[in-house]
């Protein structure tokens, strides 16, 4: 499938802000047999005095700009062709529970593609004795890894409501997860943190979902905006697969990559410190356009 | 031990006291001027036979020497408690701690092998990994530490080094052998805190010092200095401290070691990246920095790329160290390695990394997360501390964390091994460890406690050197865990003792010149700061003449209604001081906030200025607790103007006169020229109650002059001639006006490109406005005028110098 993207995040402040230094991660990735960036580009407006690009640990590229006049509005845009190529599910290669910590226990890397970054508390995601709760009692002895992952995706499709008003991007999964209610960000944390209490390695993929679904499908949730799903690994053999708490379903040709993290502190679209004070309001639009098939 | 050879001494010596003082070493337990045997060690024989001759009241004198002098220096380290935060006096052993100088050269040697190792490891972290792919390292150890900075990972070091500076706890076992008891890369502190613990030790012993071969601490500092020059890429780059803030608790050592070696203290906020170079921010523009010594958790140091909650950071500064830019002493993700777990880990990694055994061993750990060790913790548990395996503070340092095996109830003995096995990865087991004691001045006796080294190593020109001394933690009693300073233990001088002459670098000051700091390179926030306490200082002062005034009449009439009182109580209300108690609180908050802005600047002051101000303060706030209106409270505001004066004089004898001293300089004459200038208005009119101006020539301390000059009744006129427009009255609004001209022309970017600028041509204004005015024109409407225009003038510094 090839996708044209375009994506507009504007903001505007109360007080002009001077000085202002952000990081922006934004362009989709080149997967080998996934998917391929084709061109791709980010414009920030007004223009940066200072422009750099880096290729940050988890292999995402991140765009790093300095505005140093005074400005009240500030408009980053993205543009990218993106072909995607239909993934399907292969069969369950997962280990068991009980057999993971052993098989990573053996997996002597802590390169970027290792899932030993993907186990514990990390920036934004603490341990949640209520989300380890949940956790132990939806996976059953037996299960392959897969077959849990699949089974809490699904779970947290059921239990939760989609309510963008309920939550907001500094929302806990703890807050979340009491609320039983928020977005695909939320649930995404709500997800890794379950498997993660598991001892399943879990982790965030920021990217973008089509925005017409294909004729006789329903349209997805999520797609208005950056959309969040989770990365699991189900053991050496098997390695990551992607599923998508917000819809209940396997990443697939409908998903674009942009980053993959810890959490959302390592794929966040827009860091920035503003030397200003005051609110700032943000607006986002999203275009996901297929071209052809 | 044996007393036999002790009362033999004292006989042939002739000493009539117990020349050990009572002391006598604790079973089992090696101690540092005992041997086995109980004889005294030789290099501890000259400094004890002393001590047995003394007399208990000299001893105290003596020691009262060195306390006087760190209360003096203002030595403080800051103390987190249920009260919040406090400063506490430097608590200081008396005894030194002596150690044979042949000893101390394998104490270096397996430091300096230790400092390579932690270099070779942090390369490896943040390079190749090549210890996790080949099996030396869990890579759960790496990846699950908060202390991995990904951001950091290949991004190799100017110069490429990691570590510069780094310290060691180290601890004699019984056997009488050295142990690494945890390795500090991130920050380490103590090194300006041992070299005031030397300046107050040798008070108490200068003549057995002096005759004591011990070596001197000043070239080891010397030599770091130079390396930290050497780092610099470009001429002009500046060298500076980077720490958290006056909050933190060593902030008293940040700007203790910036002063000492002459570099600037800044903080994140100082700084700013532009085009991939660091630059600080100071009166004369944005002035490049090459070389951070950084006392800030790396985690803090940038918002953008590494805690994206950290408001004492500089964004962009990962930036400009992938750009090569910058020298970090040490790098930035350097705390990993002292990862606790890690210990367990050392031996091995050593021989991989540099193909030899340590030279001195780590404290015995084992890491819970692999079977084998965990079942060897689980067995052995009776001899081991469990603690968390992430924790980065030795066992006996965390606040608890920690948990001795012996501790544990029989019922949880039985359940350690599943314990271990669900959480054990986040365990590691140490073996207890009895650490050595030394002797330590009890209520007139000397007592073993157990003691710990910190021992600095730092990067030079010519490898690594190790400071020859630091400073021993003395604990509080006979528990291990007593030695952290939070509850309650002392740090005590190390004395290296050489059966030689050494040689005598001096301390202070330093011989050779070194980055002076040039013109113009005074930090924004620390000329804010300055600017800040010339006016609190100055509006305290403002604050008191009035209050002194008022409580004189009013110890007179003892009517606060009549008239003149109550107009000038409006005055005050005005001013935001209510007359609630005679000595009223926001007079206090004045004082403290003069204290917070000097507080920031400690770098700056001397000993002598921060004790005046604080002395004002804890006066002040006395006086506001037990001074009543009236005869009393006006004697309680001459000796508060008093201290004040006297601090006002430390800073004018003593303060180098130089950009910093012009904006304390004008911060207190346009703070005081606003003040005559309210008080001028309000009280110079033609309604102001009886007694206005006679009180106003008081609060001006203009009452001689006005009687010299004018011979007649005070009248608006002469006033306003003495208290506005006289040049030579340092009263006047003109003087201030004058001061600050003459001021502004010293500072830099007086002239922009051959033109004044705004700021300079301001303060011209209102000087000549002012200056060309008679005592007729002065109504209340020109003061409101001037008022503003003064406060305008405020506003154009900050802008120009501030910002």
């Amino acid at each position: 499938m090839l996708y044209d993207l375009s994506l507009h995040m504007g903001y505007t402040y109360d007080v002009p802000a001077s000085g202002a230094r952000h990081v922006i991660r934004l362009l989709p990735l080149s997967l080998p047999d996934r998917q391929r960036l084709i061109a791709g580009s980010i414009t920030v407006g007004p223009n940066a005095d200072e422009r750099t690009t880096f290729i940050d640990f988890f292999g995402q590229q991140a765009t790093s700009v300095l505005l140093r006049a005074p400005h009240e509005k500030l408009d980053i845009r993205m543009q990218a062709r993106v072909l995607v190529e239909a993934s399907s599910m292969t069969a369950d290669l997962s280990p068991q529970l009980d057999t993971l910590g052993q098989e990573l226990a053996d997996f002597w890397s802590v390169d970027a593609a290792s899932p030993h970054h993907l186990t514990g508390a990390s920036p934004r995601l603490m341990e949640e004795p209520l989300i380890a709760a949940y956790a132990r009692e939806i996976a059953r002895p037996g299960q392959t890894v897969l077959e849990i992952a699949l089974a809490v995706c699904a779970r947290i499709h059921k239990d939760f409501t989609y309510d963008a008003k309920a939550t907001n991007v500094d929302t806990t999964p703890k807050e979340a997860f009491r609320l039983k209610r928020g977005v695909c960000q939320d649930f995404t944390h709500i997800m890794i943190v379950a498997l993660r209490s598991l001892g399943i390695p879990a982790g965030y993929v920021s990217g973008f979902l089509r925005t017409i679904p294909p004729p006789g499908k329903e349209r997805l949730e999520g797609a208005d905006a950056m959309h969040a799903w989770v990365r699991v690994w189900c053991g050496e053999a098997m390695g990551y697969v992607e599923l998508d708490p917000t819809n209940d379903i396997p990443a697939g040709s409908d998903h674009i990559v942009v980053g993959y993290g810890r959490d959302y502190s390592d794929v966040a679209p827009v860091i920035g410190v503003l030397k200003g004070y005051g609110n700032q309001k943000a607006v986002q639009a999203v275009d996901v356009i297929p071209l052809k098939s | 031990m044996s007393k036999a050879p002790a009362t033999e001494r004292k006989a042939k010596e002739g000493i009539a006291r117990d020349p050990l003082l009572g002391y006598a070493a604790l079973p089992g337990v090696a101690d540092e001027m005992l041997d086995a045997n109980g004889q005294i060690r030789p290099v501890w024989r000259n400094l004890i036979s002393h001590l047995g001759r003394m007399t208990e009241s000299e001893l105290r004198e003596r020691f009262a020497r060195a306390d006087r002098y760190l209360r003096d220096a203002g030595v403080f380290y800051r103390t987190y408690g249920a009260q919040g935060s406090g400063e506490r006096n430097w608590p200081i052993s008396h005894v030194p701690v002596l150690i044979d100088g042949r000893e101390w050269e394998t104490v270096c040697k397996g430091l300096i092998q230790r400092a390579d190792l932690l270099e070779a490891l942090i390369a490896d972290i943040y390079g190749d990994n090549k210890l996790v792919q080949e099996g030396f390292l869990p890579p759960a150890l790496i990846a699950g530490n908060s202390e991995f900075l990904r951001p950091l990972v290949g991004v190799k070091p100017v110069g490429g080094h990691y570590l510069h500076f780094c310290s060691f706890e180290i601890g004699r076992g019984p056997d009488g052998n050295w142990w690494v008891l945890a390795d500090r890369t991130q920050a380490p502190s103590g090194a300006g805190f041992a070299l005031e613990n030397r300046v107050a030790t040798t008070r108490s012993f200068s003549d057995i010092y002096a005759e004591s071969h011990v070596h001197r601490l000043a070239s080891f500092f010397g030599a770091f200095r130079d390396a930290l020059q050497s780092h610099k890429q470009y001429p002009d780059d500046r060298i500076a401290v980077l720490s958290p803030g006056p909050a933190n608790e060593t902030y008293f050592e940040h700007a203790y070691i910036a002063r000492y070696l002459g570099f600037m203290l800044l903080e994140g906020e100082d700084l700013t990246v532009v085009n991939d170079r660091v630059m600080v921010r100071t009166v004369a523009g944005l002035k490049p920095v090459g070389v951070l010594w950084r006392r800030l958790d790396a985690a803090y140091a940038d918002p953008l790329e590494l805690n994206q909650h950290s408001h004492i950071g500089t964004p962009g500064m990962v930036q400009a160290l992938r750009a090569g830019a910058l020298t970090f002493v040490n790098a930035l993700g350097s705390g990993i390695l002292e990862t606790r777990a890690l210990l367990a880990f050392a031996p091995t990694v050593c021989r991989r990394l540099i193909g030899e055994d340590l030279i001195m061993p780590s404290i015995a750990t084992w890491w819970c997360g692999q079977r084998s060790e965990r079942e060897h913790v689980a067995k052995n548990i009776e001899r081991m501390v469990i603690g968390p395996a992430y924790s980065r503070l030795p066992f006996f340092d965390d606040n608890g964390q920690s948990v001795l095996g012996s501790s544990l109830r029989t019922t949880a003995k039985d359940t350690i091994g599943d314990w271990l096995a669900t959480e054990g990865a986040k365990l590691v087991g140490q073996e207890v460890v009895t650490l050595s004691t030394t002797p330590a001045y009890v209520n007139g006796k000397l007592t073993p406690r157990p003691m710990s080294l910190r021992v600095f190593a730092a990067r030079t020109e010519h490898g690594w050197q190790i400071m020859p001394g630091g400073f021993a933690r003395i604990g509080a009693g006979d528990d291990v865990a007593a030695i952290a300073m939070q509850s309650g233990g002392a740090a005590a001088d190390v004395w290296i003792v050489s059966d030689k002459p050494v040689a005598r670098p001096t301390l202070l000051p330093p011989e050779e010149s070194f980055t002076r700091n040039m013109p113009g390179s005074l930090p924004s926030r620390a000329a804010d700061n300055l600017y800040w306490l010339g006016r609190y200082i100055e509006r305290a002062e403002g604050a008191l003449r009035i209050l002194r005034a008022w409580h004189q009449r009013y110890a007179e009439s003892a009517d606060p209604n009549a008239p003149l009182l109550a107009d000038v109580t409006r005055y005050l209300k005005g001013i935001d001081i209510e007359m609630v108690k005679a000595v009223p609180a926001p007079l206090l908050r004045n004082i403290d906030s003069a204290i917070y802005s000097a507080s920031n600047i400690r770098d700056r002051f001397s000993p002598d200025g921060w004790l005046a101000l604080t002395d004002l303060a804890k006066t002040a706030r006395r006086f506001h607790d037990t001074v009543h209106a009236g005869d009393d409270a006006s004697h309680a505001m001459t000796i508060l103007l008093r201290k004040l004066a006297g601090f006002a004089g430390l800073v004018h004898e003593n303060m180098y006169r130089f950009t910093g001293w012009r904006f304390l300089s004008i911060g207190r004459h346009l703070e005081r020229g606003m003040h005559m200038t309210r008080l001028l208005g309000h009280m110079s009119g033609p309604d102001a109650p009886d007694g206005s101006l006679d009180m106003l020539l008081e609060i001006g301390d203009s009452v001689m002059t006005h009687r010299r000059r004018y011979n007649v009744a005070t009248a608006r006129l002469t006033v306003a001639d003495l208290l506005a427009l006289d040049p030579l009255n340092p009263r006047s609004i003109l003087f201030q006006l004058n001061e600050i001209r003459t001021e502004v022309e010293q500072l830099p970017n007086a002239f922009v490109n051959g033109q004044m600028s705004p700021f300079y041509r301001e303060a011209m204004r209102l000087h000549s406005g002012l200056a060309v005015m008679t005592p007729e024109a002065m109504s209340e409407e020109t003061y409101r005028k001037l008022e503003q225009e003064m406060e305008k003038l405020s506003d154009i510094l900050g802008q120009t110098y501030f910002s």
